[in-house]
């Protein structure tokens, strides 16, 4: 299946963001200096994390990433991200080419049109949850009133309109994630990605967060990856990697 | 085009206001860390003062002490080396001063050439053997420099008699309110006085007065008597050494000039003027200085590493939000801003509090200077020393929270995220 396209056939929505025949592989150690190659040292090895994989993601798709460790899964979102470049291929999002973006450009780019969740949340502990959703837009030139307005909506739509001034450490896992969800949507991006959003939750705290995303699909692409069977049937279309390859893809319930 | 500019700089304030908030609020989160950065660029800070203001002191006291001696050359012969024998002194070098000085005193300008020597005594009250070492000053006749606060001056020095030694002495003693105090002796009580316990044991002198000149002058207690009764009671009537000969210009005579002549037919020894004299006299405690520098450097050096280190420690805890918050697209400008804000906020709160605490430092220092050395406000602060700390301060938590930040900025953030 490598080399191939995934697309969701749902014609009224539109590509968001696509990867072409995208490889990415990292280098174990440095190249050698010149003294080094004079002593004949080789070059250190590489490894592929990602090899040839294709996909496109439409709005209002759930595209989950399943596989195991190792799999290539993080390498794959962190490129559609555009948080690396790949070695070969491209990734565009709305037909431009990322890697054609400086590094500045490309942290403006997330910052505009992508959001992103972590397994684990990765709060400010000082701040109340209310200004951890804000912080983002402080680098849109979004005044003050604004954003505390925006951050109390999107956590009110959370179910955390009762928690917007708790800190932190005051939430619990699933509160926490949610505040993270609602961080990841506080400059209304195109694509979402999440990296095993659910993996430090209890089931009950998962299954609200995984509600969360079904709303947050509503109107913008998701791209999740996770090991979690219940995560994954949340999803439109499953592509599973192993060795860094697209190995299959089929909808939650389809062949493992 | 100014459209454009107002948003940017409209950002840009935002971004500030916002790593202000951020720095105020992570200082609220990690009070302890932050705390005891604070306290390390405090104590820097108060090292930094107090040794700067005790160098202040010196040398505004040894300026004082010049002034009140009122002298306008001095002639010494090598160092003029404290010693640390008994209760100290200088080293008395310059031998044959009874006839240096009268050859002096007959130079062109020169109004009055005096010997003063200071040599360690042994002193007891009522013939008891319970004695202590003090300063013994020597000095030629009873001089208006001299300052009584109790009591009479001396009456002069009659036993000299030109160099007989054959007069009447007059076993006359000044002391100051610190040996009388120690003594237990007051105007009008006997004391016995040498340079060794036996000549001490033979030579009783009676207190005439208070004076607390060369206490001042030397920051240790001192009795004061005629110069050829010191010379009797120490044995060296032989040599009749002297620290310094003090020289008093004619009113008309230009002091460099004196000083220019004098150096041309006494090469042997060195004349100075007071404040080259004073440069003197610090010069030979270098190693005073070198450590008061040194424990400057270090003080700086080590609040540097302990904010460092600490603010390190409270960075490292951060750098997976922070590495979150660059991977979201908050730009690392305003992170590192937030970083060189709790670094400034350390220096700016060390500072203040070093600043706050070196008044109260400084008095409680002077009064254990007075008591254990005997000198008034050794330690004296000035506003630029004030300054001085803060700045170092500032630059302290700077250097740390760039020296950080700078760490945080080149680490990969999907390093610190998977």
């Amino acid at each position: 299946m490598a080399g191939s396209v995934a697309s969701f056939d749902e014609a009224s929505s539109s590509v968001v963001v696509s990867a072409t025949d995208v490889t990415k592989r990292y280098t174990r150690g440095t190249e050698p200096g010149v003294l080094g190659r004079l002593l004949g040292r080789q070059s250190p090895p590489t490894v592929c994390a990602v090899d040839s994989a294709s996909l496109e993601v439409r709005t209002e798709e759930i595209v989950g990433l399943a596989g195991p460790s190792g799999s290539g899964k993080s390498t794959l979102l962190h490129l559609l991200a555009g948080l690396e470049r790949p070695t070969d291929g491209t990734v565009t999002f709305r037909g431009t080419d990322l890697a054609s973006l400086s590094r500045r450009e490309r942290t403006r780019h997330r910052l505009e049109h992508i959001g992103i969740v972590f397994q684990q949340f990765h709060l400010l502990d000082s701040l109340s949850a209310r200004a951890n959703v804000a912080l983002p837009l402080v680098e849109t030139g979004v005044g003050k009133r604004e954003r505390r307005r925006r951050a109390t909506d999107l956590l009110e739509r959370v179910g955390l309109g009762d928690r917007i001034t708790h800190r932190p450490r005051e939430l619990s896992g699933g509160e926490q994630q949610r505040v993270a969800i609602a961080r990841a949507l506080i400059t209304d991006p195109e694509l979402v990605i999440a990296d095993e959003p659910t993996g430090e939750l209890d089931t009950e705290a998962g299954r609200t967060v995984l509600q969360e995303f079904e709303r947050v699909a509503e109107n913008r692409a998701v791209v999740l990856a996770s090991h979690d069977r219940e995560t994954l049937e949340l999803c439109d279309r499953l592509l599973r990697l192993r060795d860094g390859s697209v190995v299959d893809q089929s909808p939650p319930g389809g062949s493992q | 085009m100014s459209g454009r500019y107002r948003r940017l700089m409209t950002r840009q304030f935002t971004r500030l206001w916002t790593a202000g908030r951020l720095t105020i609020a992570q200082f609220r989160d990690q009070k302890v860390r932050l705390s005891l950065a604070v306290l390390g660029v405090t104590l820097a800070v108060l090292a930094i003062t107090l040794l700067a203001g005790a160098g202040v002191g010196v040398l505004e006291t040894g300026e004082q002490q010049f002034q009140t001696a009122d002298r306008d050359l001095w002639v010494t012969s090598g160092d003029t080396r404290l010693t640390t024998a008994g209760g100290g002194g200088f080293e008395n070098t310059l031998y044959d001063s009874r006839n240096l000085s009268a050859e002096m005193e007959s130079h062109d300008g020169v109004a009055l050439a005096a010997p003063l020597a200071f040599e360690t005594v042994y002193v007891s009250t009522d013939g008891s053997d319970d004695f202590q070492t003090f300063v013994g000053t020597g000095i030629p006749g009873s001089g208006s420099s001299i300052q009584v606060t109790d009591g009479n001056a001396l009456e002069g020095d009659p036993y000299y008699a030109n160099g007989t030694y054959d007069g009447e002495m007059t076993r006359e003693v000044l002391i100051d309110a610190e040996t009388a105090r120690s003594l237990g002796v007051s105007v009008g009580d006997t004391v016995n006085i040498g340079g060794s316990l036996a000549a001490a044991r033979e030579n009783e002198f009676t207190v005439v007065g208070i004076s607390p000149t060369f206490e001042r002058m030397l920051g240790t207690p001192t009795v004061t008597m005629p110069l050829s009764e010191l010379h009797q009671v120490t044995g060296n009537t032989r040599t009749e050494p002297a620290t310094f000969l003090a020289i008093t210009v004619e009113d008309d005579a230009r002091i460099e000039a004196v000083k220019q002549d004098l150096a041309e037919e006494y090469p042997e020894y060195e004349i100075r003027s007071n404040q080259e004299q004073l440069e003197a006299v610090l010069q030979e405690q270098v190693v005073l200085l070198a450590a008061g520098g040194t424990l400057v450097v270090v003080a700086i050096g080590a609040g540097v590493a302990l904010t460092f280190s600490l603010l390190s420690l409270v960075i490292y805890q951060q750098r997976p939000t922070f590495a979150a918050l660059t991977v979201q697209g908050v730009s690392p400008p305003l992170l590192l801003m937030t970083v060189i804000g709790q670094g400034l906020l350390i220096g700016l709160l060390g500072g203040g509090l070093g600043i706050l605490l070196t008044p109260p430092a400084v008095v409680a220092l002077n009064r254990l200077a007075t008591a254990v050395v005997g000198f008034d406000g050794l330690i004296q602060t000035a506003p630029w020393i004030y300054a001085l700390a803060l700045a170092i301060a500032m630059g302290i938590g700077s250097v740390a929270a760039v020296v950080a930040g700078w760490r945080v900025s080149q680490t990969p953030p999907l390093e610190v995220l998977s």
